[in-house]
């Protein structure tokens, strides 16, 4: 699944999590997981201030945006120098599953 | 290199040499210290200035804070606290140098701030807003040096990219002192709180925290998920180790981290787009 600009989202798109108000999230849902968006949907959704969405896959090709690899890579890079702590080494592994999961691979789902 | 040291602490104590110091922070200062004065006093003096109370009000309505629609500076004031916006027109005004002089670092700092709102909330620790801000100022020095030390920072840069060595490593044996450390001589010259104080001047050495070590600890932490995470550019490359003092301190655990880590990953998705639409606003 992938967390998109609300202005970048299309007709087609499906929904991976529930939308929620940010000004409310432990209120009930906008709209729910599994719904097939229609531009009269996001038109609405944008009008009551919804900012992003998140949605199956990895619809959005953002300009800066890198592939897996190069993410993973640059990951490993960073962690270089704690790698050898357990509580690192977790933590490098959050950050690998989102990764995956940001570019729609291993939803975890 | 303590010649080094007392040097930059003496140009960070002539406030007079820091261009970056408003004349509304003095005024909003001499106010605040005055019992009689009110908010909407206070609220008035911060609204002559537009770019300010622009920039405040975006602030405020920005994701880090999550309070939306605030549309005055005197409601901006009450929901954040007269420190808060004190501190909100400093670090506006250094942000402001941030944006134009180092927008990776600016990145960080924002991110740092979404980061620390999203664990003291997770937490529950009280005075979340403080935290913010302390997060958002957190690397203030480096903001200072880069600019009363352009040289030196020159060489920083350079050093740390060639011995991948962190910015403090670096800092200290060129200039005798940290980011951190200079941070800390600011905040005092500036008359900040303590507990925005302690923050900055400790987010490395949590354990140095006196009377704010949890918050000091909750920066410390946001400034590690955030480099973990890539967002933004601190100037250093790598990903320090959460620091023990840190987790004690604030009773993480593995599950509590991976939570934080997903909600942060989800709220950076919006601050992005936020430090985007800033960028545009001053294209404009
Ligand atoms: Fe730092
Ligand atoms: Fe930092």
């Amino acid at each position: 699944m992938q967390t998109i600009p609300i202005v970048t989202a299309t007709a087609d798109m499906v929904l991976a999590k529930d939308v929620k108000r940010s000004d409310n999230p432990d209120g009930p849902p906008l709209c729910g997981k599994g719904v097939v968006l229609t531009s009269s949907l996001i038109n609405r959704l944008e009008n009551m201030g919804i900012k992003t969405v998140t949605v199956e896959g990895h619809p959005v090709w953002i300009e800066g945006d890198v592939t897996i690899e190069q993410q993973l890579a640059a990951l490993e890079r960073r962690f270089k120098k704690v790698a050898n702590l357990p509580l690192m080494q977790s933590l490098m592994e959050m950050y690998r599953l989102q990764i995956l999961r940001s570019m729609g691979e291993a939803d975890g789902r | 290199m303590d010649d080094k040291r007392t040097q930059v602490r003496n140009i960070i104590k002539d406030t007079k040499s820091l261009p970056t110091l408003p004349g509304i922070i003095t005024k909003l200062n001499e106010l605040s210290a005055n019992s009689k004065s009110t908010i909407q006093e206070m609220a008035r003096l911060v609204s002559s200035d537009q770019v300010l109370s622009a920039r405040i009000l975006r602030l405020v309505n920005s994701p880090s804070y999550g309070f939306y629609r605030v549309s005055t500076i005197s409601n901006a004031m009450i929901l954040l606290g007269i420190d808060v916006v004190k501190s909100l027109c400093l670090s506006s005004s250094i942000f402001e140098l941030m944006e134009t002089t180092a927008l990776g670092l600016w990145e960080h700092s924002l991110g740092a701030g979404v980061a620390a709102n999203i664990i003291s909330h997770k937490l529950k620790i009280p005075e979340s807003e403080e935290i913010s801000t302390a997060a958002l100022l957190h690397d203030i020095g480096k903001v200072i040096i880069k600019i009363k030390f352009q040289e030196e920072h020159e060489q920083l840069l350079e050093i740390i990219r060639k011995r991948e060595i962190s910015s403090r490593e670096a800092e200290r044996e060129l200039l005798g002192t940290d980011h951190a450390e200079v941070g800390g001589w600011l905040a005092k010259s500036w008359f900040l709180p303590d507990k925005l104080l302690e923050p900055i001047a400790f987010h490395h050495e949590v354990h140095k925290s006196e009377t704010h070590q949890t918050k000091t600890a909750v920066v410390h932490l946001a400034d590690v998920l955030i480099k973990a995470s890539g967002f933004g550019f601190s100037g250093e490359e790598f990903v320090p180790r959460i620091q023990p003092a840190a987790w004690k301190k604030l009773n993480m655990n593995v599950q509590l981290l991976e939570e934080i880590v997903t909600e942060l990953e989800e709220k950076l998705i919006e601050v992005k787009n936020f430090s985007l639409d800033i960028q545009a606003s001053h294209v404009q």
